[in-house]
Order: structure tokens, then C-alpha cells, then sequence
């Protein structure tokens, strides 16, 4: 057992650990926006030729450019062809400074390596590169009003029609709709087909008529998700991925592109550094909030949580890096995980105690009200991308080997 | 990078599996709850030591295989599976004491002979009064006329009834660290405790008795360390209980069947499994990182066996009583496995620090040393 990397590995780390000090140090090029104020901007810039997202595009660029994205990508759609230990190390250092939010991180995480893995040599060349460089930003459209856990009984439909498919239907919860440039999607196009064999996954550009975009506001009062409307749409059968009717296995691999679960880490323990510090200036009478010993386990438990999931973490890692399935810690991972920064920022919550209703605007407000926001994202983050009771599923099956309860 | 067991671990994990599957059922294990105390039978114990377990973490030129601390947890952890009581932890954990202790000519003297079984001794720290730790031990060592001499009393002391040495934390003229006193010397008393899982643990009482060699054995270091390597030993226990009591009660889940179908599809009886099993998979990377942050020396390492013996405690026990909830009616008889996980998972949790204890080292770790990483 041990936890160091090859010198070869180390010397890539500390390369990387260099360009990064120099290079964020000024603030990451204007790209540490959140995704809400880029809609924001995006939304009431008038129509200038100036593109209002360019702020946000310079940060993933500039990596492009030192070579710190796709880095698992083939060389010749612009990747790095780098090894698995490689993507864990960036990852993970780019976690330690908190590198400003990436801007194209559906295409970066999801679509592209499913195009790498299943998209036609022309679908590589065309899209992989600008996705990349941030050209391209792309939205996930596969959640429908009567279709989120049970993703299959999806119903927005696709009818061929000489060399279109031509699309009708509705999409929700689509993170990032207004901003992105082109639409990955599930959609029925065999409707007499058991539900997961009549599924296809279609590319549209959003900018093709017959698409509708509304903005939903969300708890949190962002609008960080949209509902999308088809109404006639017509997709070049080029833009199909995989075969027709294939699409379910190809959603349920990208659904597999996990990353490690180590970066993650990093930024929970972050979290947990912030609450140790409020909870070190947060006034109790005579005391500090930091010295009741509720306060003190219950800070104490986190550090564990967190502990426990990086070394699950190297767990999953040495068997990535062995080749060997990564085991039981991937669900295993992504439930505990959120359950924890669920945890944490309730005993934030907790811990301000009578300011924790205080709000953004108020000069009582704890933190700026960071615990707040923090708070309603570790909820979304237990729905969004497959429920904790969904993982569950998962585990209780695939894990535990339990039998599945009847369908329908 | 490889955070995984080696291969000759998961083949001694294997073997000892097997081993007590086979030499020591669980009818064991509930036959002992009637005839008092659970200890191992002698024909049984003779093969262990045959086999080296006691010195699979002790080094090689005092008789031991070389093993790391993990390799010793990795018994442990079959040992709490296999519900297999003493004299093997207390026996195990001393051997690693004095392996440990810094004090090279009673190392080369006593190791060999507490791994070949010669010399069979236990580890005494836990006092009355209600404080966990070794920063608890108020039992006092002075300097007489005649050498070293004793006082205090400790509390829990695993198979005292039947060990000839006894190795004790304590006050001393030289700082805090271990002696080593005779269980048969003068001003020794050994009064039987009662532990719920029936494994032998004694109250032993020290009045001016004498101290071996009216020396230190370690010093506070070696103790510390030891009272860590102990603990992560126990909370490998505790790992093992975790993982039997799930497995019992995944099988019965299997099938048990009500309404028509296996009490496993039902998610309130899945989703609880599944909670189990989230909280044994971080129980596992949390004791492999405790392990190899003390071989390893590391700063943390002590917050990590803390982090270990915390988070397991709560696991096992929880997974016990969702065994027993589980498991119906079945699993509140005595001739069901249930109980018995339950009953030693409810001892380990409780004894060396419990949950809370162990957080609130973890608490003082993150006030005096934890640097958390900082936005850039
Ligand atoms: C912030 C955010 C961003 C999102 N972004 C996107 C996006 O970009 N693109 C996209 O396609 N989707 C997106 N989603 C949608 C997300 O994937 C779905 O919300 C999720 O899959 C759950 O579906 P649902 O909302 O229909 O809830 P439902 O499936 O109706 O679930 C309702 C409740 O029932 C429970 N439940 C459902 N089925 C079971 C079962 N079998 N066993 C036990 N409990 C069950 C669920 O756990 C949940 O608690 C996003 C969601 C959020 C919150």
C-alpha cells in the first residue's frame, strides 16, 4: 500500500503546480464568474457584436492552450492523450487553488467524452475542438416533465423525414440553455419499442427555429435552469449518435463518466475550513461558537466524512489506475459525498444559530451569506444528475446484489 | 498509488476467515455467553500461534513476520467477523507494545516469547473515573527503597485472568509511559468484570505492587503509539462486525419473503442496507488510511485512528441493530447470529474511547494543526 505517484508523475504535478501559480494568481482572466451572473450578463447584453461571454471563455481557453484540458482526448481532436493518473493530478490540482469555474464543463465532462467514445470521425472533428476551446457550449437535454428518475418513459419524440429527424416535444431542468450553443438530447424515435430500445441521441444547434427557450427560476432565486420547447425541428441525420434506437446505452455510458472522487474533496474541505473559521469568530456570550463541544463534534464528524471519502477516493483510483473496475466506489462516492456537503452546510445553518435567517443584504449577515447559497446547492446537488434515493437503487442492486423490485 | 490490500494481505485475510470459520463458530461465540468467559479453547490458540499471528506486524530479527500495522488490523478485522474473543487482541497488542517501545534489550528479550505464546501478557490503560486516554491515567509509580512500586487501578483490562505479564500505562518518576508488572506479584488484584459479549476483562488493582526491572518499558511516545495501534486494531473489529451483521441481514433479505416478494425489494429495508453499506465502504478507507499513516509515522495519524475508531463505532453498532430490526422476530432469538454482532460491536464501540471521545481529538487536531486548504 502507498500513496505516492511515479517521479514521472510528480515532475507533470509540479509543472502544472508552476503554471498555475503564475497563472492564476491575477484571477483566472475574468473566468471565476458563476454560471448564474454569466446568464445574467448574457441575458441583458444587448445585441452588440461584442459577444458577452468572452470574459467567461478566456479561462478555459487559456488552459487549452498550456494543454490542461481533455486531457484524456486523442491528440488529434485536441487532447492530451494523457494518462488516467495524469487526469486524476490535474484535477486534483486545479481543486487545491480552486481554479475559477469552467464556463464549457457539460461539453468538457460529458459530451465530449461521449463523442470521443461514440461520435462518427466527422462528429469528432467537427465538435471535440470547440468544445475545447469554449466555441461551443453545450446543455444536457435529457430530463422531460414525466421523465426524470425514470428517464427512459421519455417522450419528446423524432420522426425521420428523407435525411431530418424532426423533433417535437419539451425538455426541463436544462442547466444553461439560454447560454449554450448546441443541445445533446434523448429522444423517442420508436415509439412501439420497449422503452429503452426506442430511444436515439440527437445533436441540435439551438439555434435552429422551432426551439424555445424559458428560463425557470430556481429556490436558490438563480435561473440556472430552463425549460426547452421543440416545435418542428429539424436535425440533419448526421447529427444522430450511434446507431437509431441505440441512444439509452450511450446515455448510461456518459452517465458513467465520472470523475475521481478527489477533487471533490478538496472543496468539501475547503467548505469545512470556512465553517471552522466562522464558527472561531461567531460570538456566544463569553465564548466562541467553536468552543460548545456540539459545535466541536459535530465539525469533528465532518472532517471525518471528508477523510473518509478522499481515502474511498484512492481506493477508487488504485483500481482505476490497476484497470480494474472502479468498484464500489462510485455510487458509493457520488451519495456520500453529497451527503456530506448536505450535512455541512446544515450544521453552517446550525452554527449561525440566531443570524441564520439574516440574508444577503443585511449588514448582520454571517459570511456574506455564503451559507445559504451553499445550503440550497448541496440540496440541488442530491437531485440533480440522479437522486440520492436513485443511488440507492443502484447500490442496493448492483452492489449489495439485493432483487429489483417489479416495474410497472 | 495503490491504496488497495496487497496480495499476501487478502490471502491471510482468506485464510483467517476461514480458520475461525471453521475452529470457531458462532455457536462458540453463544455457548460462552453461558459458561463465562469466551476464550479460546487450547487446541485452537496453539494452532493460531503456530500459524504467527501474533507477530505479523512484530519485526523480523526479534521472531516477528515484518508486517505492517495494517497486516495485524487485517486479523483483527477477522477476528470481530468471526467473533473470535481472547486471549488473541490483548495478546497481539502487547506483542506490538513492546515490539514498539524503544527499549531494545527487553524487545529482543520478551518479543519472541509473547509471539510464540511462551509468555502470555496484556496492555492495562483505561482507569475508573469516567476519562478515556491516556491523558486519563492517574495510577502512579515512585521510587522505594526497594525500586519501583505501583499504585492505582485499571479498569477493562482484557484477559488479565489468564496473562502472566501485565504491561500498564502509568504515572512514573521518568514522565508518562509503561511498566511492566507480574499479574501473580504482590499488591496485584485481578477482580473479574463481566462484559456483555462474555469476553474475559478484569478490574486489576495495584497497591504498591512491584514494577519489573524498576524501569521504564517506553515512554509517553511508545505509549501513545501503542494506545493508537490498539485502537485502530479495535476499530478493525469493529469493520468486521459492520460487514457480518450487513451480510447476515442482505441474506435474510434475500430470502425472507413477505407479500409475495423478498423483504429486499422493499426500500425501507434496501435503502437502509444500502445506507450500511456506504458507512462500511468509508469505515474500510478510513482505517486503511489510519494504518498507513501510523506506519508511515504521519502527522495525522493519530486524528485518522481517531477518525477510524469513531466512525466505526457508530457503524457497527448501527448495522447491528438493523440486523436485529431486520432479521423480525428471528432476530431476537438467541439462536440467530444477530445478537452475538450486536453484543460485541456494543463492547468494542465503548471500550478505548467511543465515538465521541474519538471526535473530540479529532476537534483538538483541527484547533492545533489542521490546515485547511484556502481559496487561492
Ligand atoms: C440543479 C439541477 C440541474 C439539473 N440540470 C439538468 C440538466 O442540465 N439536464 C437534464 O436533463 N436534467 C437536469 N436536471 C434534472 C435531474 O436530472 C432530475 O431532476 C432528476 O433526475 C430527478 O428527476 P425529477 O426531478 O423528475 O424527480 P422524480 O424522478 O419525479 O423524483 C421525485 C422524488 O421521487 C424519488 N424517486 C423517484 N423514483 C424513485 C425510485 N425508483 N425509488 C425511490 N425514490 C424514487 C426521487 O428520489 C425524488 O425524491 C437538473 C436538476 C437539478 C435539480
Amino acid at each position: 500500500m502507498d500513496l505516492t505517484f511515479s517521479e514521472e508523475d510528480e515532475a507533470y504535478r509540479a509543472e502544472l503546480r508552476q503554471w498555475l501559480s503564475d497563472n492564476i494568481g491575477g484571477g483566472g482572466g475574468g473566468g471565476g464568474e458563476s454560471a448564474n451572473a454569466m446568464m445574467k450578463r448574457a441575458e441583458s447584453s444587448d445585441e452588440s457584436k461584442n459577444d458577452p461571454l468572452a470574459g467567461a471563455r478566456a479561462w478555459p481557453r487559456t488552459l487549452h492552450d498550456a494543454g490542461y484540458v481533455g486531457l484524456a482526448w486523442p491528440k488529434a481532436y485536441g487532447g492530451q492523450d494523457a494518462s488516467f493518473t495524469q487526469q486524476v493530478i490535474c484535477a486534483d490540482e486545479m481543486a487545491r487553488v480552486r481554479t475559477p469555474p469552467l464556463i464549457n464543463t457539460i461539453g468538457l465532462s460529458i459530451i465530449g467524452p461521449t463523442l470521443v467514445q461514440h461520435g462518427t470521425e466527422e462528429q469528432k472533428k467537427r465538435f471535440l475542438p470547440r468544445i475545447l476551446r469554449a466555441d461551443d457550449l453545450w446543455c444536457q437535454g435529457f430530463s422531460e416533465p414525466e421523465a426524470g428518475s425514470d428517464l427512459a418513459s421519455l417522450r419528446c419524440r423524432a420522426e425521420i423525414d428523407g435525411d431530418e429527424f424532426v423533433v417535437n416535444g419539451q425538455k426541463v431542468w436544462t442547466s444553461l440553455a439560454p447560454i449554450s450553443d448546441w443541445i445533446f438530447m434523448l429522444v423517442r424515435t420508436d415509439p412501439d419499442a420497449p422503452k429503452r430500445e426506442g430511444i436515439s441521441y440527437l445533436l441540435a444547434d439551438m439555434k435552429t427555429p422551432g426551439i424555445t427557450v424559458r428560463p425557470l427560476r430556481n429556490a436558490a432565486g438563480g435561473s440556472h435552469f430552463s425549460e426547452v420547447f421543440f416545435d418542428n425541428v429539424r436535425v440533419p441525420r448526421e447529427h444522430l449518435v450511434g446507431e437509431l434506437n441505440g441512444g439509452w446505452q450511450i446515455a448510461r455510458s456518459s452517465l458513467d463518466h465520472e470523475r475521481s472522487g478527489l477533487s471533490g474533496v478538496v472543496a468539501l474541505e475547503e467548505t469545512l475550513g470556512r465553517l471552522w473559521r466562522m464558527a472561531s469568530n461567531l460570538d456566544r456570550g463569553d465564548h466562541k461558537a467553536v468552543e460548545e463541544p456540539s459545535t466541536r463534534r459535530a465539525l469533528a464528524q465532518h472532517w471525518i466524512e471528508i477523510e473518509g471519502l478522499r481515502h474511498l477516493g484512492f481506493r477508487t483510483l488504485s483500481n482505476q489506475i490497476a484497470g480494474k473496475p472502479p468498484g464500489a466506489g462510485s455510487s458509493v462516492g457520488k451519495l456520500f459525498a453529497s451527503e456530506t456537503r448536505n450535512q455541512l452546510t446544515r450544521t453552517a445553518l446550525r452554527v449561525e444559530g440566531p443570524l441564520a435567517p439574516i440574508a444577503k443584504r443585511s449588514p448582520h449577515v454571517v459570511d456574506r451569506g455564503r451559507w445559504h447559497a451553499a445550503y440550497f446547492d448541496a440540496l440541488a446537488h442530491s437531485i440533480g444528475g440522479g437522486t440520492s434515493e436513485v443511488m440507492r437503487n443502484v447500490i442496493a442492486e448492483k452492489v449489495l446484489e439485493l432483487p429489483r423490485p417489479a416495474e410497472d | 498509488m495503490d491504496f488497495n490490500l496487497s496480495e499476501e494481505q487478502e490471502t491471510l485475510q482468506e485464510m483467517a476467515c476461514d480458520f475461525i470459520r471453521e475452529r470457531w463458530p458462532a455457536d462458540c461465540a453463544r455457548e460462552a455467553l453461558d459458561k463465562r468467559p469466551a476464550v479460546i479453547g487450547a487446541d485452537v490458540w496453539q494452532e493460531i500461534l503456530e500459524m504467527g499471528w501474533l507477530g505479523v506486524a512484530a519485526g523480523e530479527d526479534v521472531g516477528g513476520i515484518g508486517g505492517d500495522v495494517l497486516t495485524a488490523a487485517v486479523l483483527s478485522q477477522e477476528a470481530g467477523r468471526g467473533l473470535l474473543p481472547g486471549p488473541f487482541q490483548s495478546s497481539l497488542i502487547a506483542a506490538l507494545a513492546v515490539d514498539r517501545s524503544g527499549n531494545d534489550a527487553i524487545r529482543s528479550e520478551l518479543v519472541p516469547q509473547l509471539i510464540d505464546g511462551s509468555l502470555r501478557a496484556t496492555v492495562a490503560i483505561e482507569e475508573p473515573g469516567g476519562r478515556y486516554g491516556p491523558d486519563a491515567i492517574a495510577a502512579k509509580v515512585r521510587a522505594d527503597a526497594d525500586g519501583w512500586r505501583l499504585t492505582g487501578s485499571k479498569l477493562l483490562v482484557p484477559d488479565a485472568d489468564s496473562a502472566a505479564l501485565l504491561i500498564v500505562g502509568a504515572q512514573t518518576p521518568d514522565g508518562l509511559g509503561w511498566v511492566r508488572v507480574r499479574a501473580d506479584a504482590q499488591g496485584v488484584e485481578i477482580r473479574k468484570m463481566e462484559r456483555m459479549d462474555a469476553q474475559s476483562c478484569s478490574e486489576v488493582v495495584f497497591e504498591n505492587a512491584p514494577v519489573e526491572g524498576d524501569a521504564l518499558l517506553g515512554d509517553e511516545r511508545s505509549l501513545r503509539e501503542a494506545y493508537d495501534i490498539w485502537t485502530v486494531l479495535l476499530a478493525a473489529d469493529l469493520l468486521g462486525s459492520a460487514e457480518a451483521s450487513l451480510e447476515l441481514t442482505r441474506r435474510y433479505a434475500i430470502e425472507r419473503v413477505q407479500f409475495g416478494r423478498p423483504i429486499g425489494t422493499f426500500q425501507a429495508v434496501s435503502h437502509r442496507l444500502a445506507n450500511h453499506l456506504v458507512d462500511v465502504e468509508i469505515g474500510r478507507s478510513l482505517l486503511y488510511g489510519a494504518c498507513l499513516a501510523l506506519d508511515e509515522k504521519r502527522d495525522n495519524a493519530a486524528p485518522l485512528v481517531s477518525a477510524a475508531k469513531a466512525w466505526l463505532s457508530d457503524a457497527a453498532v448501527a448495522a447491528a441493530e438493523s440486523a436485529l430490526q431486520i432479521h423480525g422476530g428471528v432476530g431476537f432469538t438467541w439462536e440467530y447470529d444477530v445478537h452475538l454482532h450486536m453484543r460485541r460491536s456494543r463492547c468494542n464501540a465503548a471500550i478505548l474511547g467511543d465515538a465521541d471521545y474519538h471526535r473530540d481529538r479529532v476537534a483538538d487536531y483541527m484547533d492545533e494543526s489542521w490546515v485547511p486548504p484556502v481559496k487561492a
